[in-house]
């Protein structure tokens, strides 16, 4: 690996240059990774809503429709719905941190039947259901603050002018991390009545369970109908459904993400190509030399090109680095967002991200690679006489 | 040495050579009807006015570059007819180069630049090893192999340069003002080196130089005028 070695040196001969070029690699690819780390838990969310057989019952104007509270009674007598709950978001603060977990106000009595794969003790969803301030979380949640059964668990309202005196009644394990406190719906709704607030008696949204995938679109038929000719008319919709509409309020920035990602990757693969050919035209005699001592036009092709991606691919190693220790950030910061370990994403995103970077290497390196390979040796070696 | 070489061959053979380089719709004739031949151990110094054309013989002489009528025959070769990727390989094998400004590889050590046209070659590890061992040996640079070539002097440079030249044991040497860019003292032992290289290590050597003092080293004297060969004196040594 005679070659290796020269590569590297010449790599290594202007630091200055080498370390600006990996760092303008590295930084478009971690914005790739970031960009399409946030893809990648927006469509796993997707697919895994696909497996449980959710439906999510909205006013037709969207999140700031209201639903009224009986609305979930009539839900659950429509034929093939097996449980109803509703899903209110709170948002509130705790101990002064904006948005520091997920919080619903949802209905004890059934919630663990519209979330059967979550588990929670039965003697500690009996101890929620009889606490009226009793709140459930999530494990990973409690883990994170050290929240033991019986803790209390004060949240500030922000939206809602009403503050939370939460007491912890049970730790609930779900398959991934929904970052997710339940508290009861009735507890809010009595707070805000009695402050005389100007919305009470609204459900949120309502999460329903349906008896199989089959009586889904019935389902959302019925409850639709059902509810067209009052005042809060309902779209219904597959929680699969419901997860895209999130990605689809982001589609269009998306989409113009991704074509700024891409133009940032070009416009810095022609960076790197820039740099490339200013370090080759410093090496015009030397590559004549090369040439006069017998180095075939295959062997300098490689030379360069291998130069150029190696530069490369240390920018995308970096930039991948990067950009899954951003993604480990957002996971632990806000999970509900971006739920999957990224861990287990490491390895295919460093092989993809080492890909696009040995392209770029290849797109950077190509013409001034073809160029010394063309270079005439008396042209060449005249340079400096 | 080449088979060609040692069946009594010459090792360089000039015939009747024209060379124009085009510029636009110009041609501008640099040679004009050039005629040499050399013996295996010969030494030939080329004298001659700047422009005369003197780099643009040793290049051909080096298969560097195409006549563009005669024939180059070098090593049994005839050079005009090679393709090029062919020329390439040719010359790994029978030419050492010699520049008047040394040309090594900055990045790479004094033993490192001695290897590079070692692998260009079969030979494994062990045995670049040994050879660019004794080249600088012969150089007498053995102690400075781990050296970069800024840390050396330009007589030294020159000298790991010789050592780059003679790796391979190639038949033929050509040297473009080996001493142009030194000092006296340093251009009389590279004079010494290539002598040697001449007489000990038989090498046949072509040497263009400005300096009637090296002129005298070479065993010929060819001057070059205007792109014609003008006198041929062969130094008595
Ligand atoms: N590649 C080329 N293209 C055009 N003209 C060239 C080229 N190479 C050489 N020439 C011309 O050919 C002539 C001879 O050049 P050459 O380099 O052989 O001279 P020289 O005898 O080596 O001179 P010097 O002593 O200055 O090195 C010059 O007029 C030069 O301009
Ligand atoms: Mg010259």
């Amino acid at each position: 690996m005679k070659s290796l070695k020269y590569i590297w040196r010449n790599i290594t001969r202007n630091r200055l240059r080498t370390v600006l070029t990996v760092l303008s690699v590295g930084f478009s690819l971690s914005l790739m990774t970031v960009l399409y780390g946030y893809m990648e838990a927006q469509e796993s969310w997707g697919t895994e809503a696909a497996k449980y057989n959710r439906i999510v019952v909205m006013n037709i104007q969207g999140f700031f429709g209201q639903l009224p509270i009986s609305s979930v009674e009539k839900i659950r007598n429509v034929d093939g719905v097996r449980a109803a709950v509703p899903y209110a978001w709170y948002g509130g603060t705790y101990q002064d941190k904006p948005m520091p977990f997920a919080q619903f106000a949802t209905d004890a009595s059934q919630a663990f039947q519209v979330w059967d794969e979550y588990k929670l003790p039965p003697e500690q969803l009996k101890a929620w259901q009889e606490n009226r301030q009793g709140c459930v979380v999530d494990r990973r949640l409690a883990e994170r603050w050290g929240w033991k059964i019986g803790d209390r668990i004060p949240l500030k309202g922000t939206s809602y002018q009403f503050d939370l005196d939460l007491q912890l009644s049970g730790i609930f394990d779900s398959p991934k991390n929904t970052d997710s406190l339940w508290f009861h719906w009735i507890y809010l709704d009595e707070g805000l009545q009695q402050m005389n607030a100007p919305v009470t008696g609204n459900a949120g949204t309502v999460f329903a369970k349906i008896e199989s995938s089959d009586a889904i679109p019935g389902v959302i038929k019925v409850v639709d109908e059902r509810f067209a000719s009052s005042d809060n008319p309902t779209r219904s919709q597959t929680e699969a459904a419901f997860a895209q509409m999130f990605t689809d309020m982001l589609g269009n920035i998306q989409a113009y993400i991704r074509n700024i990602g891409l133009a940032v990757v070009f416009s810095l693969s022609l960076v790197a190509a820039n740099a490339m050919a200013m370090s080759m035209r410093e090496r015009v005699t030397e590559i004549a030399v090369l040439k006069a001592i017998g180095f075939s036009k295959g062997r300098v092709l490689g030379l360069i090109l291998g130069e150029s991606c190696l530069i490369a691919m240390l920018g995308g190693l970096f930039g991948v680095g990067v950009g899954c220790a951003f993604l480990q950030v957002l996971h632990i910061g806000i999970p509900q967002f971006f739920p999957f370990p990224i861990m287990e994403m490491i390895g295919p995103w460093t092989g993809a991200g080492l890909l696009v970077a040995a392209g770029i290497g290849l797109v950077s390196g190509l013409v001034p690679a073809v160029r010394a390979a063309q270079l005439s040796v008396i042209d060449g070696l005249r340079r400096v006489v | 040495m080449g088979d060609a070489v040692r069946s009594g061959e010459k090792v360089v053979s000039v015939q009747n050579v024209f060379k124009e380089f085009r510029r636009d719709q110009n041609s501008i004739p640099v040679l004009r009807g050039i005629n040499v031949e050399l013996d295996a151990c010969e030494y030939l110094a080329l004298m001659g006015p700047s422009g005369s054309g003197k780099t643009t013989l040793l290049n051909l002489i080096a298969g560097l570059d195409r006549p563009t009528s005669g024939n180059v025959i070098v090593c049994g070769q005839n050079l005009g007819q090679t393709s090029e990727g062919d020329l390439a390989r040719w010359r790994s094998r029978h030419i050492g180069f010699i520049f008047q400004l040394y040309n090594l590889i900055p990045v790479l050590t004094a033993y490192e630049n001695v290897e590079l046209p070692l692998t260009l070659t079969p030979l494994n590890r062990r045995e670049r090893d040994e050879h660019v061992k004794a080249a600088l040996q012969v150089v007498g640079l053995a102690d400075r192999m781990d050296h970069y070539p800024r840390q050396l002097s330009g007589g030294q440079e020159q000298r790991v340069s010789i050592a780059r030249a003679i790796a391979t044991d190639p038949t033929l040497i050509v040297a473009d003002e080996p001493t142009g860019d030194l000092d006296a003292k340093s251009a009389s032992e590279i004079l010494d080196l290539m002598q040697r290289l001449n007489t000990e290590f038989e090498k046949t050597i072509v040497m263009v130089t400005h300096d009637p003092a090296a002129a005298a080293r070479a065993r010929r004297t060819l001057h070059l005028e205007k792109g014609v060969l003008v006198n041929d004196v062969s130094s008595a040594r």
